[in-house]
């Protein structure tokens, strides 16, 4: 991201849809994670993903939750992060490089695939 | 010559899916103890619909994205997911509608108790969601549907008195036996109907999962600004049948049966079975249509991969949600409680959450970052922002009015 653009990071990132190297829907940009550099400044190291992230940014109960349940599932409090360095692109989508089954962010999506969705017949034909 | 057939399919498309259960109830209920003088609510839900669903449908082609998708970007997280409650919620109720809706059509063709056809309802549902492709989908009930013009048909037969009946659309009289607060709850009633926010969710993602581009948005105004209008025909053919049939009789419409009864009368035996088919057609493609909002509204939301255009196993998250809300919704008919009860209630709430899903895309369509050069006209500009008036009277007014009028005794 050497080119010089001006991103506001709550309008231009959080909330924006990451797609993966194939056009595959990924996540939501649920939430950031920020570094400080030598000098002080903030950058942005990773997208945050899944309900860990956006339950905080939700707020209430609903939000603290959403957060319970996927830290108690998934046995950790720290959400499953996509480094920004997989970011090639940053438009109306958050394009990343790589494709979605080589980062680690879709346990759900996976979990369901395996136990549910993969057992009913035809799941692998594209209607 | 493609292209022509592609708009010609379109607007019949268009044509035929614009009437749901909500529209099929609200309409004749309110023909038959209305008489004509709420069609002017129909046709302002009507022009509301087109405005919206243009929008809704050119962002779509304009951006790739759904409706919802943009509503989280917009809203942010915390009043994006208030708004996915309350959307979701309404959305699960039609759907409810809708199921039963068909179980209720087909227990008119074959007197078997609408209960026990109301799993093999379910059943079909999801077979159809899981394993037929979207354009065939949206495409065969929408043709099919069509038949419903059978109650224009029937409305010509009654020979009616035409310049009496424009008088009475074009100079609204209420009833004297029935009440001011009645009156304006069932006007909201029939503008919810018209409006239902999932025809907006369907659109836009309907949008999405055929591949709609820049070029495709003169395609998709024709539709809407020919198709629509033309439903909403069908939908004021229903009331006025009522209201020519029914009225006179003293019967209120508390059944699917005498929503077709004066097509029977009119038109005879052979157009009552065209009308059921056009029932059946018609609530089990707006079935489809509701589920599938229910899982693209949630996957949205949360950035989920969703939509037909994927192998089930790419987007099994979106599916398990249409599988569940399917399920709850046989579920909810299942509790016995009256289909066309839930219905009434469905359209009401409709109305009540419009603002959530119509003031997003008003503002998304005249966003140039998203849009482009194809923002909103100075014209839709000024009509969408009446309507958001009108909607928000609408919505904060339609409780109040269910609660005082014992939802429309």
């Amino acid at each position: 991201m050497s080119a010089a653009r001006e991103f506001d990071l709550e309008l231009h990132l959080l909330d924006r849809q990451v797609v993966d190297a194939d056009g595959r829907m990924v996540s939501k940009v649920d939430d950031l994670e920020l570094n400080l550099d030598d000098g002080g400044n903030p950058y942005v190291t990773a997208i945050l993903v899944g309900p860990r992230a956006l339950g905080p940014r939700t707020g209430g109960h609903l939000g603290r939750w959403m957060t319970a349940i996927a830290a108690r599932l998934a046995g950790s409090q720290d959400p499953p992060r996509i480094d920004f360095g997989h970011v090639v692109d940053i438009g109306e989508e958050i394009k990343l490089g790589c494709r979605v089954d080589d980062l680690d962010v879709q346990s759900l999506e996976d979990w369901i695939r395996e136990k549910v969705i993969s057992r009913i017949p035809g799941s692998n034909h594209a209607s | 010559m493609k292209r022509i057939f592609g708009v010609a399919l379109g607007i019949l498309t268009a044509i035929g899916g614009f009437v749901d259960i909500g529209d099929l109830v609200t309409n004749a209920l309110v023909g038959s103890r209305f008489g004509l003088s709420l069609v002017w609510a129909t046709l302002v839900g009507v022009v509301g619909i087109c405005l919206y669903a243009e929008m809704s449908g050119r962002v779509a082609a304009i951006t790739g994205r759904g409706t919802f998708d943009l509503v989280r970007e917009r809203l942010g997280p915390r009043v994006g997911m208030a708004n996915l409650v309350a959307s979701f919620l309404v959305t699960l109720l039609t759907f409810a509608a809708e199921v039963g809706g068909v179980a209720l059509a087909l227990e008119l063709a074959t007197s078997v108790n609408y209960l026990l056809i109301v799993p093999i309802v379910g059943v079909a549902i999801w077979f159809v969601i899981w394993r037929v492709k979207f354009s065939v989908l949206e495409n065969t009930f929408g043709l099919l549907g069509l038949v419903l013009i059978v109650f224009g048909v029937a409305l010509w037969k009654l020979n009616p008195d035409w310049g009496d009946l424009f008088r009475q659309i074009s100079r609204p009289h209420k009833p004297t036996d029935e009440s001011l607060p009645v009156y304006f709850y069932y006007a909201i009633a029939l503008f919810g109907a018209a409006m239902t926010p999932y025809e907006v969710f369907f659109f836009s993602s309907g949008g999405v999962e055929e591949k709609w581009t820049k070029k495709d948005i003169i395609t998709e105004r024709v539709n809407v600004f020919v198709g629509f209008p033309l439903g909403g025909l069908l939908s004021v053919a229903i009331a006025a049948v009522a209201a020519l049939v029914l009225l006179p009789a003293n019967i209120q419409v508390d059944t699917i049966g005498q929503v077709g009864l004066p097509v029977a009368v009119a038109a005879g035996k052979i157009a009552l079975a065209i009308a059921i088919l056009g029932f059946v057609a018609a609530t089990f493609g707006a079935a489809l249509e509701t589920g599938l909002s229910c899982g693209y509204t949630v996957a949205q939301y949360y950035g989920w991969q969703w939509g037909k255009f994927v192998r089930p196993k790419e987007a099994s998250r979106f599916h398990l949600v249409v599988l569940m809300a399917l399920i709850a919704a046989v579920g909810t008919v299942l509790t016995t409680i009256d289909p066309v009860k839930i219905t009434e209630y469905s359209v009401v709430f409709s109305a009540v959450a419009l603002p959530l899903t119509y003031f997003p895309i008003l503002v998304i369509a005249n966003d140039p970052d998203y849009m482009g050069t194809e923002t909103n006209g100075r014209i839709s500009n000024f009509l969408a922002s009446i309507f958001l008036v009108i909607i928000v009277v609408a919505s904060v007014a339609a409780i109040p009015l269910m609660l005082y009028t014992k939802a429309g005794q």
